[in-house]
Formats: structure tokens, sequence, C-alpha cells
């Protein structure tokens, strides 16, 4: 057994411990944010060595735990979305004081379970792994103390998240007490119909639908969207909706691919639904937060057609969309964090005149909203190309029409935020323009999406690579 | 030729390197600012003076060819090049790019990002969609230009019977929408021409496919009308024309210039382009359909605009009616009209353009659009008013004016194809006569008006649109075959495929 | 397969008759002789006054979250034990890892105050 395989889930645990550690033998009161900027280190360092574990394809614990490129390129999503998010949090960390420490510890440990996640093989390393990753989040979800919205969303998340989790973990008995394995390989080789297998399958369905906030599984994500201090906010919409596509696909493609149900076409729906509702629902939305919420659901929706294309093509697509829907995300949620912190207000009021106080995150804003809307040049564009292509490819007419209707009607509400940004004067208020590092994070985004978008080739290639990864 | 200068690069590459410029510029240098615009874009306007003067008839075909690999698993090609159906269209867009600066010369507010968001992304979204062979580039480019265009508008706009807003936002969902369908119906396009591994975007490639049979009518048919949808709303066909009237009310003179003088034309363009030289079976199936919204577009549209007041509104209209001859020449589906219906969209380009720009000439300095109100102005303003003039007859189509030819070639095109349409359509240049003639008569002629005595009449850069565009407009009219041999050679080409369609027994559209 | 099923469901029994032995041999050889004090709801302590169903001090919970983590220290230290010249070196670093994470854990707690009873 080689160890040096958990490389990057090992040396994230003792980067999680060593921030705690650190935190408590730093003198209380003092300011914390060495410990954000160390955190990005660490997190740069295991990012740059997860290259080298890119072609190894190795599996541990007979077979349980693959690191293969699939999940190396996944983490190394997460990673990206970390560090973006920690760029420009560090200030609204430090608003948590103080349990600054624990906030970036208890991040370490989500972003631990999404490795865990990412790699693994059989049904119960995946759940242990799900379950690392959600129970943190229920406690980051709640973190700004003393904030109703917060709490409500805690506990709402907890709530919903716990019985999500247990009708999931059903699906997950019932096709364990049907084939005898929690391994997915050996799961596949031994499915067949029956009607055990079934509502395994589509109770497993329903409960990543919940994670990923599919429709009609996604009635959390406003709320907590709402409630949750912003980079968590950030870190649900991207990483958690990353490691889920990451396991709901590796799942689907080697355990059910070849089981004698339709389940593409229950996927169709559940992505039709989400496209269809998370748009329109977005478009009465005054509060951003809220505004991206739904609009994550219809992003869910995307993303979800490249699972029912259910090839290499499909998860090509969902791999370069997930990518840019990090860069875009992170973009977006650094403005909506700025603002956030200097006015105390999500609304879009709030946004008035942004452009005027900080060209770049007005720009950055912008940019990332309508790569989401998938308007070229931006990254979003050639995403949705390749998810789209992909279900044409199987036949899938009315989705893929669908889903660009759907995404030229999200222009509307994408932008009615830039609308309010490049039009309105401040408000008279102190207006936005962040600190030093999250206008980093904000250009970092604001480049990767526009990179993406004109020259997809290196990123696309490498999306082609990692997308074999099942049908060798 | 090839291997040469980038010439087309050079051309969309000038309007961006002219707005890096304006973006490194100290936000007070306002006049720089424009200099700097006027000189980029004048960069650009040679450049496509040179190609256009330098093609070789006799080769035909594409020219100034440029090509690299860009996203090749995809068969994504930065390929460049133009021929006779696009080089007029770069020229009318160097043209209007060129007068629109000058023509913004007297913006006060953000004249910085004002001319970033008009030059970059505009100006060149909009040259990018003709200059490229590419199918996937022309998408981009095309989608690239909705957004500035909205905050071009939200910005800079003018509300009087809508909101700036409010236009704004209908013009880029109409837009937006219309080109969701037409993405997936090139998606089906792409996916359907060559197998996994041999696919394309080269509009060049998909025509081959078509040649080689690999396109079945039953399913060029649904395609075509993925496409009509979305080239239909662009160029303001009936149903989807109500954007264009809203949009250009509330949209700044350089934008409704640019708007109205190519933006439109990209429709016109694709349809022909794609709908009929990789499409041909569709295009023959929707034919009628088109011919008869097209005549639905003369008539309807001219009927509006007799009704207008608003000056934008009436040559909004006019505009929409106009698209329906460009209509009417493209589902003719033979070499005349097409070529027609190509050198009318460079004709209606010229001349709505030089309405745009001394309309908002007039309302910039009278503060009003409503012909009831002006009257006259020929006494204060004879410069503009030889302008107006020259838009207005261009627009009827006055013989040895840029229109005349372009018209009466379609209308020959269509009649062997569909005479009562025709006829119907030639009625409506009675009606175009009857609101331009109106126009020009409220607002330029009757009793001198002492109110606006103080208006000075066009001069200094206000006056460089009004040189260009109306040079060429006469220049064009008495020299006809300077445009006409060009749009012939552009669709000399397609003779053979429409020759090849004539043969095939279905006709539909449910005419 | 299904012998497998068997034997888990013959455990099952055993584990639920088991308890109820003991309950029975004492019920069997005991002597009652009843008072009042005993009959008592609480033998020791005092009578509750007003409602059972208050709040508690969230210290009882931070004690109790204190109190998992030598819970778990016990329950994988004792097979670990047992099995330990087995298993070698490797088992014995890895054992001073996870004794390690949960020292931090305690040291952690300690620090921020949660075996303080204000």
């Amino acid at each position: 057994m080689d160890l040096s395989l958990l490389t990057t889930e090992i040396v994230t645990v003792a980067l999680a411990c060593f921030v705690v550690a650190l935190d408590l033998l730093m003198p209380a009161g003092e300011p914390r944010r060495a410990l954000g900027y160390l955190t990005l280190l660490g997190l740069a360092g295991i990012f740059v060595h997860a290259f080298t574990q890119y072609g190894l394809n190795a599996s541990l614990y007979g077979g349980m735990f693959r690191v293969d490129d699939y999940a190396v390129f996944f983490k190394q999503v997460f990673l990206a979305a970390y560090m973006l998010t920690i760029l420009f949090s560090v200030r609204t960390a430090d608003g948590f004081a103080p349990y600054t420490g624990e906030f970036y510890g208890l991040m370490l440990f989500s972003l631990a379970g999404m490795m865990v996640m990412a790699s693994a093989n059989d049904l119960v390393t995946l759940f242990v792994g799900m379950e690392l990753m959600t129970i943190t989040f229920f406690v980051l979800v709640g973190f700004n103390l003393g904030d109703g919205k917060s709490s409500e969303a805690g506990v709402k998340y907890l709530i919903l998240g716990a019985a999500s989790t247990a009708v999931l973990l059903y699906g997950m008995s019932l096709i364990y007490g049907y084939t005898g394995t929690v391994v997915l390989p050996e799961i596949a080789a031994r499915l067949s119909a029956s009607p055990a297998a079934l509502v395994g399958i589509v109770f497993f369905l329903a409960g990543f639908a919940f994670k990923i906030a599919a429709v009609p599984f996604g009635m959390w994500v406003p709320d907590v969207y709402e409630g949750a201090p912003v980079p968590i906010t950030a870190l649900l919409a991207m990483a958690s909706k990353a490691a889920s596509f990451a396991v709901l696909t590796r799942v689907f493609l080697t355990a059910f691919a070849d089981a004698p149900y339709n389940w593409p076409l229950i996927i169709a729906w559940l992505a039709a639904a989400s496209m269809i509702a998370g748009n329109l629902a977005a478009i009465l939305q005054t509060n951003v937060k809220r505004l991206l919420a739904y609009s994550s659901i219809a992003q869910a929706g995307y993303l979800l057609t490249g699972l029912v294309a259910a090839g290499p093509d499909g998860v090509k697509g969902i791999i370069f969309y997930t990518a840019l829907y990090v860069f875009a995300s992170a973009g977006a949620f650094a403005v909506v964090a700025a603002v956030r912190d200097e006015t105390g207000s999500d609304d879009i009021a709030a946004y008035r005149g942004l452009a005027r106080s900080s060209p770049l995150l007005a720009a950055a804003m912008t940019v990332a909203l309508l790569s989401m809307a998938g308007i070229p040049p931006l990254a979003g564009f050639v995403g949705k190309l390749y998810l789209f292509l992909a279900v044409l490819e199987k036949g899938w007419f009315w989705l893929a029409l669908l889903g660009f209707v759907m995404s030229m009607v999200s222009v509307y509400y994408y932008l009615l935020v830039v609308k309010a940004m490049y039009l309105g004067e401040p408000a008279g208020a102190p207006t936005a323009d962040g600190c030093a590092a999250l206008r980093w994070a904000a250009l970092a985004s604001l480049a990767l999406t526009v990179l993406c978008g004109v020259y997809p080739t290196p990123l696309a290639a490498l999306a082609s690579r990692v997308a074999q990864n099942f049908f060798q | 030729m090839s291997a040469g200068f980038p010439i087309l690069t050079t051309i969309l590459v000038a309007p961006v390197l002219g707005a890096l410029a304006i973006v490194l510029l100290p936000r007070e240098a306002r006049q720089t600012v424009k200099y700097v615009a006027a000189f980029a874009m004048g960069t650009a306007l040679m450049l496509a003076l040179y190609c256009y003067f330098a093609y070789d008839f006799v080769r035909g075909g594409m020219q100034f060819t440029e090509s690299v690999p860009w996203v090749p698993e995809l068969g994504v090609t930065y390929a460049m090049g133009v021929d006779g159906l696009s080089l007029p269209m770069v020229l009318l867009t160097a043209l209007i790019g060129f007068s629109a600066v000058f023509s913004s010369w007297g913006t006060e507010e953000r004249v910085k990002e004002f001319f970033v968001l008009l030059l970059l992304l505009l100006i060149a979204g909009v040259v990018g969609t003709f200059l490229t062979r590419d199918l996937f580039i022309f998408l981009l480019f095309y989608e690239l230009v909705v957004i500035p265009i909205y905050i071009l508008v939200i910005l800079w706009g003018s509300s009087k019977r809508v909101t700036k807003e409010y236009a704004g936002m209908k013009l880029t969902i109409y837009l937006l929408v219309g080109s969701a369908f037409l993405l997936v119906g090139v998606l089906a396009l792409y996916i359907q021409a060559y197998p996994p591994g041999e696919r394309t975007f080269l509009m060049e490639g998909l025509a081959a496919a078509a040649a080689l049979g690999h396109l079945p009518e039953s399913f060029q048919v649904p395609v075509f009308f993925l496409l009509l949808l979305g080239f239909g709303s662009l160029i303001s066909m009936w149903p989807f024309h109500s954007w264009s009237p809203d949009g250009y009310a509330g949209a700044p003179t350089a934008v409704s210039m640019i708007h109205a003088g190519v933006l439109k034309k990209i429709g016109g363009y694709g349809l022909i382009r794609l709908g009929i030289a990789v499409l041909p079976l569709g295009a023959k199936y929707w034919a009628p359909a088109i011919a008869a919204l097209g005549v639905v577009n003369v008539l309807y549209a001219a009927f509006i605009a007799i009704s207008q007041r608003d000056l934008k509104y009436v040559v909004g209209y006019s505009s929409v009616s106009h698209m329906g001859f460009v209509l009417i020449g493209i589902a003719a589906l033979n070499v005349v009209g097409i070529s027609g219906a190509v050198a009318n969209m460079f004709a209606h380009g010229v001349m709505s353009a030089l309405f745009f720009a001394l309309i908002g000439y007039l309302y910039g300095q009278t503060h009003t659009r409503n012909m009831d109100e002006l009257g006259g102005l020929a006494h204060q303003m004879p410069y503009a008013a030889t302008g107006l003039m020259l838009a207005g007859m261009a627009s009827l189509g006055l013989p040895g004016l840029i229109s005349f030819v372009p018209e009466f070639t379609i209308f020959v095109g269509a009649f062997a194809r569909f005479p009562v349409l025709s006829v119907l359509a030639v009625a409506g240049i009675v009606l175009t006569a009857l609101y331009t003639l109106r126009l020009l008569a409220n607002v330029l002629f009757g009793p001198r008006q002492v109110r606006f005595d103080h208006l000075p009449d066009t001069g200094g850069p206000a006056l460089v649109p009004l040189v260009v565009l109306g040079a060429v407009l006469v220049v064009f009219g008495v020299f006809p075959a300077l445009l006409m041999k060009m749009a012939g050679s552009g669709v000399a080409p397609l003779a053979a495929i429409l020759d090849g369609i004539a043969l095939a027994a279905r006709m539909g559209g449910g005419l | 397969m299904l012998q497998d099923y068997g034997a888990i469901a013959l455990l099952m029994a055993v584990a639920l008759i088991f308890p109820f032995i003991p309950l029975f041999v004492s019920a069997y050889i005991q002597t009652k002789k009843p008072t009042t004090e005993k009959l008592s709801t609480y033998e020791c302590g005092v009578d509750t006054i007003g409602k059972t169903w208050v709040q508690f001090k969230t210290s009882y919970f931070l004690y109790a979250l204190v109190f998992v983590v030598f819970d778990i220290e016990t329950v994988f230290l004792y097979p670990w034990a047992v099995k330990f010249q087995v298993m070698g070196t490797f088992a014995f670093v890895e054992m001073l890892i996870f004794v390690a994470i949960l020292v931090l854990g305690l040291c952690y707690a300690w620090r921020k105050g949660a075996l303080e009873w204000q």
C-alpha cells in the first residue's frame, strides 16, 4: 500500500490541524489574517503537487479509494475554489473573531471530505467523505453568530441535509442488499433488473440531487445561500456542487452505467426542471445572494445535461464546466463579499454605482455573470457548447434547445445586476472596493474566465484526457 | 497571398488596439480619446478600402485568407477571408464605424468608457463576424456585440416613448433568444455534417458536406427553420421585428448607426452564407414563407412608419421595411435576386447610418425628435438638410443614388419566382416615398422658424459622417458596377447550388 | 449468502435475550422490603420542584463532547493494544498520530475554556 497516493488528503488534514494549533498558540485578540494566508499557501502547494498525480491511476485499500486522473482533476478544482475563496474571505473572516482560526480549520476539513469523495470508489468511503464535508458545512453555514438568518440557514441545512442523507443511505443500503457489495465496479457487474435496484438508484439520485441543488430537491438553496456567510455560500455553490457532481458522475458511469433502466431520462427531466425553475425564479429576486442561489440551481441543470449524455463527451462537458463555474462564481462571490463587507447588504440596490467606485469589481462581476449566462467570448459559452454538443450527439434535441433558450433568458436577471452597477449612482454610503486580496481574487476570476473562453484549448485538452477515465 | 501581411486581422485588431490605448489614457484626456478613436477607425477604413479595391474578381472566392488552428479538437479554426459577399459588409462596417466616431464627438458623459465600449467591443465584434470563415468564431463575435450594446443603450441612450432600460433589455433579450435557436441549429449542423474526429466549423467544410449529401432534406428543413428564427430576428423579420424601432429610439446615435447600418445585416449575411450555401434544400422549403414574411415586412412596417411622429421611429420602421426587400431577394433563390439583396444591404446600411447620424445631430440641437415640432430647418442648416435629402432620396430608391440598382435587381430576381408577392413589394416603394417625403417636408421645409435661428449647422467633426456617407451614396449610385460587380462575384459560386435545388421537387413552407 | 444472514439473525436473537437473563435472575432471587423512601422517584438527592423540562447549561454538552474524545480513544486503543505485537511499528506510528489528533482536540477544548465552569 502506497501511502504517498494519499498525500493531498493527508497534507490537507495536517494543514487543518496546524492552523487550529497555531490559532491556539497565537495570543487572543491579535489579527488572524496570517492564518488565512498560511492556508492559502498550503493549498497552493497541494495544488501544485497534485499535478504529479496525473497518470498514476492507482488504487488503495482494495479498490475502495482511487487516485485516477478524474479524481486528481476534481481535487484541483476544489483546491482552486478554496484558494480563490480564501483570497476574498480574509476580511469576512476577520469579522468572525475570536473564531477566525476555526473558520479556516473547518474549511480545510470540508475540503478533505471533498477530496475523499472525489477518490471514493465504494459507497461507504463515499459516504464518509460526504459526511465530513456536509457536517462541517452545517457548522460553517451558521458561522455568523448573532445573525438570525445565518442560524436559521444552519438549522435548515442541518435538518434538510440529514433527511436527504437518510434517503441517500437508504438507497445505498438497497443497492448493497441487492448486489451484496459496495465497491462500484462490482456493483456494475452484479446489477440486474429488480425493484430493489431501481428504488436504490432513484434514492441515490434523489440524495445527490439535494446536494447539487437540482429541482425539486434544491428548495433549501435560496434560504441557506442567503443566510450563510458569503465565503461559505461560495463554497456551497462551487466546491460542494463540484464534489457532488464528481461522485454522481463516477457512480452513474461506473456502477449504474449498464443498469437496465433508462436513467438518463430521469436525469434529463431533473435537468430540464432545474433549468426552467431556477432561471424563472431568479428573475424575481432582488437579493443578489438569492439570485445567485437560483442561478446555481439552473447551473446544476446545465451540468446534469452532461450526465444525460453518459459518454466521454458528456463527462468532458461536466469537467470543463465545473472548472469554469468555479472561476466565474469566485469572481461573483468576491464582489458580493466586498459589497457585503462595506454596506452590510446583499440587495441589488447596494450595487448601484459600483462601476464608478470600483471598475475592477464591477467588471469582474459582469464577466462572471455573463460567463454563467454563456455569453461568448467568456468561458461559460464554451462550457455550454461542450455540454449541449454532447447531448445533441445522443439525440436529446429538446434538452439542448431548452438549455440554450434558458441561458438566454438568464441574461435578463444577470443584466439587472449589471445595470445597477453601471447605471445607478452610489447612494452616498461608502462604496465597496474590497481589500487587496479580494481584488486579486476578482482579477484572477476575470482573467481565467476570459482566457478559458478565448483560448479553451489547454483546459479542454486536459478535460478530454480526464474524461477518458471511465471509458477505457 | 495567404502568407503575406495579415490584413484582415489588422482590420479586426485596429479598433481593439485603439481601445486599449484609450484604456491607458487618463480620464481627463477627452479630446485625445476621440483622436485615438478616429485614428484607429481611420486605419481600419483605409485597410478595408484597400481590400475592396485590391480584390481579384477574376479569381473570385475567398481572398486575403489567414488560417490558424484555434480549438483543434472541436475543429475550430481562426480562419479569416473575404469574398464578394462579405467584403461589402466589411467596408460598410468600417465606413459606419468611422462615421460613428465623429457622430459621437459631442459625447459629454463618460467619454472614455463610451469609446472603449463602442470601439473595442462593438465595431471589432461586428467586423469580426464578416471577416471570419469559421462558424464558431462567427457566433463568438456575434454574441460578443450584444452586451456592449446593452450597456451603451442604458448608459448613453435616451428615454422618449420607452425608457432606455426597457429598450436596451428588449433588444438584448430578443437578439439573445434568437441566437439560442441559431446556436442549436448550428450545433445540429456541426454534428450532422461529419462523423466525430473529422468535424469542422469552417463554413466551406460545412458547405462541402452538404454537397456530399451528408445533410438530407429531412434534416435541412428543421435546421433551416432554427437558423431562420435566429437570423430572422436579427434582420427584424416580421413578427420578430419589434425590438428594432424601440431599440433604435433608445440607443445613442452611434449605436443606432451601427445597429441599423451593419448589425442587422448579419442576419441577411448569415441567411445567404449559411442558409443557402449549406442548407439549400431547407432554404428552398422555406423560401415562400420568407418571401411572404418579407412582403409583410415591407408593407406592414411602411404603414406603421407613416403613422409615426418621432423621427427615429420613422427611420426605425423604415429600416424594418427595407429589410423586407432583402428577405424577398434572398427568397428568390436565384443569382440575380441574392446579389441584389447583398447590394441592398450595403445600400441600406449607408443610408440608414446617415439618417441616424443626422437625426442624432438634429436632436442634439433642437432636443426634440417630434416631426410636428420641427420645420423649416433647411433655412438654418443647409448642410444637414442636404444630407437628409440624400438619405431620404436613397431610401425611396431614386435612380442615381445607391439603392436604386440594388432594389431593381431584387425585383428582377424575385419577379421570376414570386410574381404576385413582388408586385405587392413594389407597392411598398410608394409607401416608402410617402413617409420619407413627408418626413423631409415636415422637418426641412416650410416657413423659417425663428426659434431655430440660433442653431448652428453641421460643421467640424459632425460633418464627417455626412461627407463620407453622402459621398458613398452618390459614388456608388453613379457607378453601380462598383457594388454590383462585387456582390455578383460573391453570389456567383452559389449558382451551382441554386441550379441544383431548382431541380429538387419539393417546395412547401405552407405556401 | 442466506447463511451469512442466518448468523446475523442468530447473533441478534442472542443479543436480545441476553440482557433479560440477569433481570429475571435478580427478580427471582431478591428479597423485597419496600419502604416509602425506597419507592420515591429519587432514592438519593432531592425531589424535583417545578417542571423537569428546563434548559441545561451548555457546559454539560461541552463536557459530553470532551468525554467523546476519551471514549473514542479507548474504543480504538483497546483492540490496538490486543493486536499490538502483530501489527508492528506502522500501527504504533498510526496510533501516535491518532492520539496526537485527539490531544489537539483536548488542547483546543481546554484553551477555549470548555473545561471551565462559569
